[in-house]
């Protein structure tokens, strides 16, 4: 195992202690590996940093340009028509689309080195949603279960993991993988509303209710003769029913001031970042709201003109909102798509999948803002400083939030580190 | 010197014979059944371990019902079996479910679980497997047909939809390879991929490119058939930096040489123009090359020294089925350094197999008429005895399919499945439960190693208008239906326990339903859905205990 951190070397005699002593832990042991960190005293020293941090994943589906977003080149070959704009942090430039945003720097770290080199929709998302190349026979779980698993409460009433799309496009369902699903998003397929969260009229709230409590009571009699894990979770599962059902008010922004509404703007994204806003406050660790279709092979600019528009003004409105509440410092707001566009514009005025010198952005909890790390060449065709892979970025967006990167699962016997091999955190664009 | 050397071997293997001889005389050996119950039981009582004692009728006849019928028994069947006074009523039992239509749709769903693991049916595919599973196909030879699907066969022959297991992962020879080892051999050989693999000695990179190296050959053709190329390499690069290319290889470390054959460039051309015009025209002939990979494999396998990684590996998966945990565990990490829990009962299991020629419905008898089998799942000690001591059934989540068919049998009127329905007839029956479940099934997961119920489950059944709209409907054949024309709620009760559960109401349930009907007078069919309802979303009818 090359690239250890010596730390995750101590990691091994107490594996070894646990499992020793698994057989006396009977069958919790078998049913959820992942609580061995438990049995890690530093564990409880994070777990107090952790509490009550968010999430917010604006998943830009198609894979945004750099160049017209983070890493403007401007008079270059490959720039575009678009100017570079300064910022309210000196010496930091974005694209002219960006005004809004490069007034929020303060709150915003850019890194422009990424180099993941998977270029097609498909390996590309999967790639960037759970930080590690595919592996057959191992499901691995996405930054969202990660999150949940690792941000939320076992009791939660509230869902952990509330992924939204806004395009057929984008429609990608988040795994949680080996995790269980548990941690498996709550996701919002044709309506602004989960499935099944809302009561049918031919049932009454009180009966919905009566009826809850009479199961509960037959699952009670057969529950106590068995200490079971599934059946626990089975029960655990009816129970969410309720406070589940009451978040479906978070989901309606209808009854949001509208002064709070226009902070966002009036399209579907918006009012999307704004029920993110709404979940998070409730307490929910992970959403993820995406935004497609960024693809742009043909007609680049006039693509970007009207989805930079819509990204700026939400994502500023989002970071406005959360800073009022004071939400901010303990929220993510992370930019990110599964790749980004080719510096060499196609004859079709497009750009096209790129993998190997792209950016993406981290604001709010964690973070050090107005901060920029990596730079490509000054035609964006190759990354010429502090190359990072899909892994650094998931180590820094762990360590922003208070997760351990040197955090394991278990499958088996065998150790999975929660960040893949090789990788560590961008200390440059951490507080 | 070599007269000498041989005649001592001649010597050795007279003494093998001999002794092996001498096995035989001695009085038969106990069926399989007892033998596991005498060595699980030796092994507790030297633990000092009290199993717990053997389940209830209904218990075992629910247990029994849903392991080989993939189904809860009917109100009918549980009442007969009740009041059979037969001695051996629970060998019928098995007999009877082995023999049953049901078996081969469950077997066959099980396969599917098994071997594709995922949520989703392909009907030509589980064709075959049904027609595999009633007809007992014996195991080796079902790996052959996965491994080498016939390519020249009538429409109607279902075993060319053995295709299916290597097409779904055609894409990528490592799927093939890893899925293969780990479904037929018990071995996961992933840690190997980058590294030798760090917690056990038995493999190297070697084996894992070794293994690959059976697969990289393989492709589809434009008619969708299974072919393979003339040559393809599998190179990789070991971890001290050094470029290598993979020899054929079983887990065993068993090498497969390539003959040498001598072939111009202008062959090799026209050979890979042949494999080009495969891939790409419809009509093409598919060329077979003399030397074919995939049947080297099966070949290699199924040698008599090798064979025990195949089956020692389906004995612990149907082990692990029944008794809900594997003798090695987890299933896909049999290796030196994960030794069984029971190494005598794996032992005498894969021998069993082995002799009954890889038929799987005998060692499925024994396992099931074992009294470990059939141990009652409820403990109320503190700590209950480890699973892997196997001394007390375990609680098993029902699969989706399981739990779909058995939600349609309880919430059906019990009249609508008599006792004496003729087999053709039972058969349709449950076909159309397999047409009418499928829906449901898919929106629940397929339970792996990790599994728990997610809330998607419990919003599903809360809130979908299609639980309250079919499983909750009023109508005559419906459970609620029979319900309602029932006058008195004890009664109501009592009934709704039988349909849902195969039991009486204990009192303390009786009056808690018995109230929650008599309070709801004004709204008696709602007051009835709610019940029934109550009834479906229990763990009772959610688990195999």
């Amino acid at each position: 195992m090359p690239n250890q951190q010596p730390s995750s070397r101590l990691v091994m005699p107490s594996r070894r202690q646990f499992l020793g002593s698994a057989a006396a832990l009977g069958t919790a042991f078998a049913a959820d590996m992942t609580t061995l960190d438990v049995l890690q005293s530093p564990t409880f020293a994070s777990e107090l940093k952790q509490q009550q941090k968010h999430v917010i994943l604006l998943w830009l589906a198609g894979g945004a340009s750099q160049l017209e977003t983070w890493d403007p080149k401007p008079g270059q070959p490959t720039g575009g028509p678009y100017r570079a704009i300064s910022t309210n942090v000196p010496g930091v430039e974005v694209c002219e689309l960006l005004p809004k945003l490069a007034q929020r720097m303060q709150h915003t770290a850019i890194i422009r080195s990424l180099n993941t080199k998977v270029g097609d929709h498909g390996g590309g998302a999967q790639l960037m949603e759970t930080g590690r190349r595919p592996e057959p026979g191992t499901e691995f779980p996405d930054l969202g279960a990660i999150c949940a698993r690792e941000l939320g409460r076992r009791d939660s009433q509230v869902p952990d993991y509330v992924s939204m799309y806004t395009s057929t496009e984008g429609r990608r369902k988040g795994t949680s993988g080996f995790l269980g699903s548990r941690y498996a998003p709550m996701f919002l397929s044709d309506q602004m509303k989960p499935q099944n969260i809302a009561r049918l009229e031919a049932v009454s709230v009180s009966d919905h209710q009566a009826r809850n409590d009479l199961r509960t009571l037959l699952a009670k009699g057969f529950s106590e003769h068995r200490h079971n894990d599934v059946v626990a979770s089975h029960n655990t599962a009816y129970q969410r029913v309720k406070g589940l059902m009451a978040s479906e008010t978070l989901f309606d922004v209808s009854g949001e001031p509208e002064s709070v509404r226009a902070m966002y703007g009036p399209t579907q994204f918006g009012e999307q970042c704004l029920v993110a806003r709404r979940l998070v406050e409730a307490g929910v660790p992970f959403v993820k709201v995406a935004r497609a279709w960024w693809d742009s092979h043909g007609q680049n600019f006039e693509t970007h003109r009207e989805l930079c528009a819509d990204l700026d003004q939400s994502m500023s409105g989002l970071l406005d909102d959360l800073e009022q509440r004071g939400l901010l410092e303990n929220t993510l707001v992370i930019t990110l798509g599964e790749f980004g566009r080719t510096p060499r514009i196609n004859p079709s005025l497009g750009r096209d999948h790129f993998a190997s010198a792209w950016s993406c952005s981290l604001s709010g909890c964690g973070v050090r803002g107005g901060s920029v790390y990596g730079k490509t060449d000054p035609q964006g065709n190759t990354v010429v400083d502090g190359e990072a892979k899909a892994g650094d970025l998931f180590a820094t967006i762990f360590e922003a939030v208070g997760i351990s990167t040197h955090h394991e699962y278990y499958l088996g016997s065998r150790p999975v580190p929660i960040v893949d091999f090789g990788c560590k955190a961008i200390s440059e664009v951490l507080a | 010197m070599i007269a000498f050397r041989s005649a001592r071997i001649a010597c050795l293997l007279g003494l093998c014979f001999s002794e092996s001889l001498f096995a035989e005389n001695q009085p038969s050996e106990p069926p399989l059944s007892q033998l596991i119950d005498q060595k699980i039981d030796a092994a507790n009582r030297a633990n000092e371990i009290t199993p717990t004692p053997l389940a209830s009728d209904s218990v075992i006849l629910r247990r029994t019902t849903l392991d080989l019928a993939g189904r809860i028994p009917t109100v009918a069947e549980t009442k007969a079996y009740l009041d059979d006074p037969a001695p051996d009523k629970r060998q019928k039992l098995v007999d009877r479910l082995l023999d049953s239509p049901d078996f081969a749709f469950h077997q066959a769903n099980w396969f599917d679980a098994v071997l594709m693991n995922e949520n989703r049916t392909d009907s030509k595919w589980l064709e075959y497997l049904r027609v595999v599973a009633a007809e007992d196909r014996p195991w080796n030879q079902m790996f052959e047909d996965l491994m080498v699907p016939p390519t020249e066969s009538t429409d109607d022959d279902v075993n060319q939809y053995a295709i299916t297991f290597l097409k779904k992962r055609i894409r990528e020879p490592d799927d093939m390879a890893n899925d293969t080892s780990r479904l037929f051999f018990g071995v996961s050989i992933n840690c190997a991929q980058c590294h030798d693999h760090p917690l056990v000695e038995d493999w190297k990179q070697d084996h894992y490119f070794g293994f690959k190296s059976f697969f990289a050959r393989t492709y589809l053709t434009k008619s969708d058939k299974l072919a393979e190329k003339f040559d393809a390499e599998v190179k990789f690069k070991t971890t001290a930096g050094e470029d290598k290319h993979a020899k054929m290889m079983f887990l065993t470390g068993d090498i497969v040489e390539e003959p040498n054959v001598e072939k111009s460039k202008e062959e090799r051309e026209a050979e890979r123009k042949l494999v080009e015009k495969a891939t790409k025209e419809k009509d093409a002939e598919i060329p077979v090359p003399d030397f074919r990979p995939r049947e080297q494999l099966v070949q290699v396998a199924l040698k008599p020294e090798n064979q025990h990684f195949l089956a020692k590996s389906i004995v612990n998966r149907l082990w692990s089925r029944f008794f809900g945990h594997g003798l090695v565990h987890p299933l896909d990490q049999m290796h030196s350094e994960n030794p069984a829990n029971h190494p005598e009962v794996l032992e005498s299991a894969t021998k069993f197999l082995i002799e009954n020629g890889y038929h799987l419905k005998p060692l499925i008898r024994e396992l099931v008429l074992s009294d470990t089998y059939a141990r009652s799942s409820a403990c109320d000690e503190e700590k209950p005895p480890y699973v892997d001591n196997f001394a007390m059934g375990q609680t098993r989540v029902l699969s989706p399919r399981q739990y779909a068919i058995s939600l349609i049998i309880a919430t059906t009127a019990a009249d609508r499945f008599p006792l004496d329905m003729p087999a053709e007839e039972w058969s349709k029956q449950r076909e159309n439960l397999e047409r009418q479940s499928y829906s449901l099934a898919n929106e629940l997961e397929l339970p792996g190693e990790h599994f728990q119920v997610s809330v998607d489950e419990a919003l599903l059944f809360n809130n979908n208008s299609r639980v309250q709209n079919d499983l909750l409907r009023t109508s005559n054949d419906r459970l609620v239906g029979q319900l309602r024309s029932i006058d008195s709620p004890s009664q109501q009760v009592t009934s709704a326990f039988w349909n849902v559960y195969g039991r009486e109401p204990q009192p303390e349930e009786l009056a808690a339903c018995q109230e929650y009907l008599e309070s709801r007078t004004d709204r008696t069919d709602a007051a009835i859905q709610q019940l029934v309802w109550a009834l479906i979303t229990s763990p009772e009818l959610r688990f195999n205990y």
